[in-house]
């Protein structure tokens, strides 16, 4: 991302820049702790222009000399990576193909140098960059101005000032995980390099959550980052700004149209942007994501207008062809009218008051249904935008008939593969729910057949529903299917298919007279190969989840059902089974 | 020169300023009243380390011109506006004069100095005065006049200046504060170690920010010969074959000597061509150099042509290396360092802050060790950090400014610190802290939201900055959480209330769905416009509980296991009841605020 151009329109960050940059350009504290819970993202791009302008811009005040380093933890993940990233950064070296990728390597005086091997070595390397840069900045003004005064002038310009090294680090809650060693010399980095060194940690996490234990590290000077999402017009601003962004990005993809950013649509985006914030905000507070829906719905929304004008610009042409070949020896006066014309018509323009509010009208539930499949990344962004193509006429419709948005996508992806699976798997995973649902002890009433069929209705009535939707007594019990799967032995699972194939399979089944005693045909059936290949299947699908090791032979497996209610309840309903009337805890 | 003339303005040479002026105004005499240093006030000593600085230099020749009369004489009237107050900047190069209290209390320089240039400042001014010198905090001018932003900026300026190395503070009776004691036995057992070339070894214990490394600093630029320094940190050498290759480099660096033990001796080193270069196999093939190696490395040092001090920055981690040999080899060194055999002197100072360092010593160790331990210890009196937060807010600016820039300053900071809520607020966070640092963060906030338009330091801007510097809030952002965070934190309240307090997501979602359905089946009318809550996809409320996640304002209760299912994942939420009352009200929305007053 170009820098400069978020640099312009962060509006709402102005006063934490500003603080920043006055505080880097006079005398840092040497270690800053950067909090943005909500856009840490955009904070990093604030920050990255405050210190690379004050870098650029020389000293505006101050006195430094400021020299800056922009890492990701993300992208340093060991600490190899991240002294390599730092120390050619405050360089300014690039490592380049020609020359075998070397890092930056210090001054010639010092050969064979690795400063990336440890810490102490990365402080040696921080105290070589800093005296590399002053030998640098003294040789340039020789060069300037001769030889022979050069070298004074070069002293007394450079005595006083002061060459501030300045590390940012993004993300820094990674820190902790990929190098948590790592934390505590760079918290002191400027007392252990005697330098004029400031760390700045950007995070959404407060300093407190990461910092290494026993207060080995000093405490930071705070900047907390004000909530953007207390300033909606700011924010609005922000998302806007993408337009321009977009309409100065050379390469569009290949599903947006090349006209959908052009300038004069700017008012529709920004009027298309609050529409979109005012349905999105209490979902959304980030503004990226904001902008990544902005972004997926705007070729649709703006289509019509394109397609509108385009009509028009080839009627147009139609007409024009049509009247020369008519009027070709009319007088040149009226030609020319006609070109003018046709000019304007040729100009993409700004659709009307009237227009712009049918498309709003039009576009908002989808906004919302963007929402639901977007922000949880249930589908592409540019697949979704491509599938939610509005009709071409559009805009010629009346109102009224304007069809309405397309239904969501089904849900999730896993109910529709279960439900394509052979009739034992389905059987297997009710068998599997109700195992993983039911309380083992409740077994014997639940499908014990016989005397049984009342107890379990006793039970039903003291339903903990009501407790729970109601005021809430202390100590209600919460229904499994909300805790987890239990795990479940083997066995418990195919005696509970056992009686699950006994009520609901037997009719079905093709005549077997060599079974004379009730259930013998179910038990022969539960003991086939094909069941114990289908839980191993399912296992492997992780619809079953193995709950023992695998490796133990000698105790019987346990496992744990993989299925959600839902999927559940669907699978039953296929095979004819009333699964709230199997469940113990019932819904 | 200039100098002297500053040293002799002392108390009673004031007096007789005073004195001199008898037909001055009213304003100017109250002026006076109230800018004379009660007799209560402790003295100051600044001391800048200015000379470094371009302008300071510049400074000193034009002090010396001719045209900028000596302070005493007295001035001429009519010419206030091109006079600037220089004087002010001068004491820098009085005070850098004055090394030590101890060593040189003659020159002390108390804050009474520049209270005592104010009637004449005053006398200039007379009679063309474009707003009257103020007296009190109302006569202020509530926006800064143009010509004296440059000076709010300058101010500001110097102030970040002297937050960055705090004066130092004396307290007004004679008892004399840890840390100077500490300060003067450093001094001497460097000394000796310098001048007569003995072998010494101390430990430097007290809390953290009680000014340690700053004592240490200050005691070794105060030493007559520049010595070899050595600095080790236990944060950054982990183990005594880091901390020996440490040593050997900075050796290297200060003698122009290579002490780098061979590359051949250890074949860790060398380093394979075609190795990963993202494997670190610097921390698992540590191989500690052999003790002897050590030794020789470390029983060179005195044989060096300058002493050395060898600082140890978190003793304790140096303590707990493998065997302790680093330290035994140092304070063996150091023990057997005789005066007069030819050899230079070494010094080994440990710091830390835990003061039961002395027993983690093995008893080889602690025998070589000469026990002697200095302690520091932080402000103790509130007092005294006022008078540190004054001395760091009058910071002296070190460039031209308007006359009237400095007693105007001075009013606004002294107005500001007898403020009833501001030493309210220094007396909480003194109680909460005694870390001068934590000062230096809190003046830093408030000095950066100095603005022309608001230009004095308030209660209300140290309040604000408090809030941020000295214990933020965990949970900023509660009250403007999304939507589907905030019914996911009223959900766990609700199961908290309920005598669960552990909750997985299917638990959370579910009290949700309910809640959804009640209050849209129910047909409540709430100040005329009531309809039920907006519902919310399952995967919306996942990702907003993931977020609530990695937010830590729920936190899982076991360690991840791979055989459960995320939704399952027992979590506990972290903000307590009433931060999520006071959030739930702050965001207004009803619906939320009758859902959150069931639980
Ligand atoms: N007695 C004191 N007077 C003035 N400033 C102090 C004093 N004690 C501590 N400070 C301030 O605290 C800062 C931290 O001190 P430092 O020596 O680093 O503490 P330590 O090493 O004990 O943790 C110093 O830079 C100084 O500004
Ligand atoms: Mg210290």
């Amino acid at each position: 991302m170009d820098p400069s151009h978020t640099a312009l329109r962060t509006p709402g960050f102005g006063t934490s820049a500003s603080l920043l940059s006055t505080l880097l350009a006079s005398y840092p504290p040497p270690f800053i702790s950067i909090y943005d819970p909500e856009n840490p993202r955009l904070t990093a791009s604030v920050v990255r222009n405050a210190v690379t302008n004050l870098q650029e811009g020389g000293s505006s005040g101050g006195t430094a000399k400021i020299h800056s380093a922009i890492v990701n933890a993300v992208a340093c993940f060991t600490p190899r990576l991240f002294y390599d990233s730092v120390l050619n950064a405050l360089a300014e070296w690039e490592p380049s193909w020609e020359d075998g990728c070397n890092n930056w390597s210090g001054l010639s005086t010092m050969p064979g140098q690795r400063f990336n091997e440890n810490f102490d070595a990365f402080v040696h390397g921080l105290q070589a960059v800093k005296t590399y840069l002053e030998q640098a900045s003294n040789e340039t003004p020789k060069a300037a101005s001769g030889k022979w005064k050069g070298k004074a002038k070069a002293t007394s310009t450079n005595e006083g000032e002061v060459y501030r090294l300045v590390i940012v680090i993004e993300r820094a809650e990674r820190l902790k995980q990929s190098m948590p060693e790592l934390l505590v010399p760079l918290t002191r980095l400027a007392e252990l390099t005697q330098l004029d060194v400031t760390i700045i940690l950007l995070s959404d996490l407060r300093w407190e959550e990461f910092r290494p234990p026993l207060g080995a590290a000093p405490d930071p000077f705070y900047i907390d980052i004000p909530l953007l999402s207390k300033s909606v017009p700011d924010t609005i601003d922000i998302v806007t700004s993408a337009f321009d962004h977009a309409a100065g990005a050379s390469v569009s993809s290949s599903f947006t149209d090349p006209e959908a950013y052009s300038a004069v649509l700017r008012p529709l985006y920004s009027q298309f942007s609050a529409t979109l914030f005012s349905i999105c905000s209490p979902f959304i507070h980030n503004v990226h994501e904001l902008m990544y829906l902005a972004a997926a719905r705007w070729p649709g929304f703006i289509k019509p207008v394109l397609d509108a004008h385009r009509a028009y610009v080839q009627e147009m042409e139609r007409l024009r062809v049509d009247r020369q070949s008519h009027e070709a020896e009319d007088s040149g006066a009226e030609s020319r009218d006609d070109m003018q014309d046709h000019y304007e018509a040729g100009m993409l323009y700004l659709p009307s008051e009237d227009t712009r509010i049918r498309l709003i009208r039009h576009f908002t539930p989808s906004i919302t249904i963007a929402v639901e499949n977007l922000y949880p990344r249930l589908a592409h962004a540019a697949e979704w935008s491509r599938a939610n193509m509005p009709p071409a006429d559009l805009l010629t419709l009346a109102p009224g008939h304007m069809p309405g948005p397309s239904p969501p996508s089904a849900g999730p992806v896993n109910a529709r593969d279960v439900r394509a699976f052979p009739r034992t798997s389905k059987f297997v995973l009710v068998a599997a729910f109700l195992a993983s649902t039911n309380p083992a002890k409740t077994d014997l009433r639940m499908f014990g057949r016989g005397a049984s069929e009342r107890t379990r209705r006793v039970r039903r009535g003291v339903s903990p529903r009501k407790a729970k939707a109601g005021t809430g007594g202390a100590g209600i019990k919460i229904p499994q299917r909300l805790l987890g799967p239990l795990p479940f032995p083997l066995e418990r699972l195919l005696a509970i298919l056992g009686v699950l194939l006994e009520e609901h399979d037997a009719e079905v089944r093709p005549q077997a007279p060599e079974f004379a005693i009730p259930g013998e045909y179910t038990d022969m059936e539960i003991s086939r190969v094909s069941v114990h290949a289908a839980i191993m299947e399912l296992a492997s699908m992780r619809l079953l989840t193995r709950a023992s090791s695998a490796d133990k032979v000698d105790a019987t497996p346990t496992f744990k059902c993989g299925i959600s209610y839902d999927v559940a309840l669907q699978l039953a309903r296929d095979l004819g089974i009333l699964l709230n009337d199997l469940l113990w805890d019932s819904v | 020169m200039d100098e002297k003339d500053e040293l002799t303005l002392s108390p009673p040479k004031k007096r007789s300023v005073r004195a001199a002026t008898p037909n001055s105004p009213r304003v100017v005499m109250e002026c006076v009243e109230i800018l004379t240093p009660s007799k209560t006030r402790p003295r100051i000593i600044v001391q800048h380390p200015i000379p470094a600085s371009p302008a300071a230099r510049a400074h000193t020749l034009d002090s010396s011109s001719p045209t900028c009369p000596p302070p005493k004489t007295p001035p001429k009237r009519g010419r206030h506006l091109q006079r600037k107050a220089k004087i002010v900047s001068d004491m820098p190069q009085v005070l850098v004069l004055a090394e030590t209290l101890q060593q040189a209390p003659e020159s002390e320089f108390n804050c009474s100095a520049p209270a005592a240039r104010q009637p004449k400042a005053s006398l200039r001014r007379k009679g063309k005065t474009a707003w009257k010198l103020p007296t009190s905090a109302e006569e202020l001018p509530h926006t800064l006049p143009v010509e004296l932003e440059p000076c709010l900026q300058l101010q500001k300026h110097a102030i970040m200046r002297s937050l960055r190395d705090l004066p130092d503070i004396v307290a007004q009776d004679d008892h004399v504060s840890a840390n100077a004691t500490a300060y003067e036995q450093l001094s001497n057992l460097l000394r000796g170690t310098v001048l007569r070339g003995e072998g010494n070894s101390c430990l430097l214990i007290g809390p953290r920010g009680s000014g340690k490394s700053r004592l240490v600093e200050k005691a070794i630029k105060s030493l007559p010969e520049k010595p070899i320094i050595i600095r080790l940190s236990g944060h950054a050498q982990h183990n005594d074959r880091l901390a020996i290759r440490e040593i050997a480099w900075q050796l290297a660096q200060q003698t122009g000597r290579s002490f780098l033990p061979s590359e051949s001796n250890s074949p860790s080193d060398v380093i394979d061509p075609d190795e990963n270069p993202f494997l670190d196999s610097s921390e698992t093939t540590i191989v500690l150099p052999p003790p002897a190696h050590l030794l020789a490395l470390i029983s060179v040092i005195p044989t060096l042509p300058r002493p050395t001090i060898i600082i140890l920055d978190g003793f304790d981690l140096f303590a707990a290396h493998a065997r302790q040999s680093l330290l035994y080899c140092l304070l063996d060194t150091a023990q057997s360092c005789r005066v007069g055999s030819g050899t230079k002197g070494i010094a080994i100072v440990g710091v830390t802050t835990r003061v039961d360092t002395i027993n983690l010593l093995e008893k080889r160790v602690k025998s070589r060790f000469s026990g002697r331990m200095l302690r520091t210890s932080c402000l103790s009196e509130l007092q005294q950090w006022v008078e540190l937060a004054r001395s760091a807010l009058t910071a002296p600016v070190s460039e031209d400014v308007p006359e009237e820039w400095p007693p105007l300053w001075r009013v606004a900071v002294d107005s500001f610190l007898q403020h009833e809520k501001v030493i309210e607020e220094f007396k909480e966070s003194f109680s909460l802290t005694r870390d001068a640092r934590t000062l230096c963060r809190i003046l830093t906030t408030v000095v950066m939201n100095l603005t022309p338009a608001l230009p004095y330091p308030s209660a209300e801007k140290l309040a604000a900055s408090t809030g941020i510097q000295r214990c933020p809030a965990r949970f900023p952002f509660l009250a403007s959480l999304p939507y589907p965070a905030i019914c996911l934190c009223i959900a766990a309240v609700h199961y908290q209330t309920s005598g669960h307090n552990t909750f997985t997501f299917e638990m959370l979602h579910e009290a949700f769905r309910d809640q959804v359905r009640t209050s849209q089946s129910a047909p409540v009318q709430i100040e005329g416009g009531g309809i039920g809550m907006m519902r919310c996809s399952r995967e919306v409320l996942a990702g907003a509980f993931e977020r609530l996640a990695t937010q830590r304002v729920f936190t899982p209760v076991a360690a991840p296991s791979l055989g459960t299912a995320k939704e399952f994942v027992f979590y506990r939420l972290v903000p307590d009841r009433f931060e999520l009352k006071r959030a739930v009200e702050a965001m207004g929305q009803t619906n939320l605020k009758k859902w959150f007053s069931k639980a």
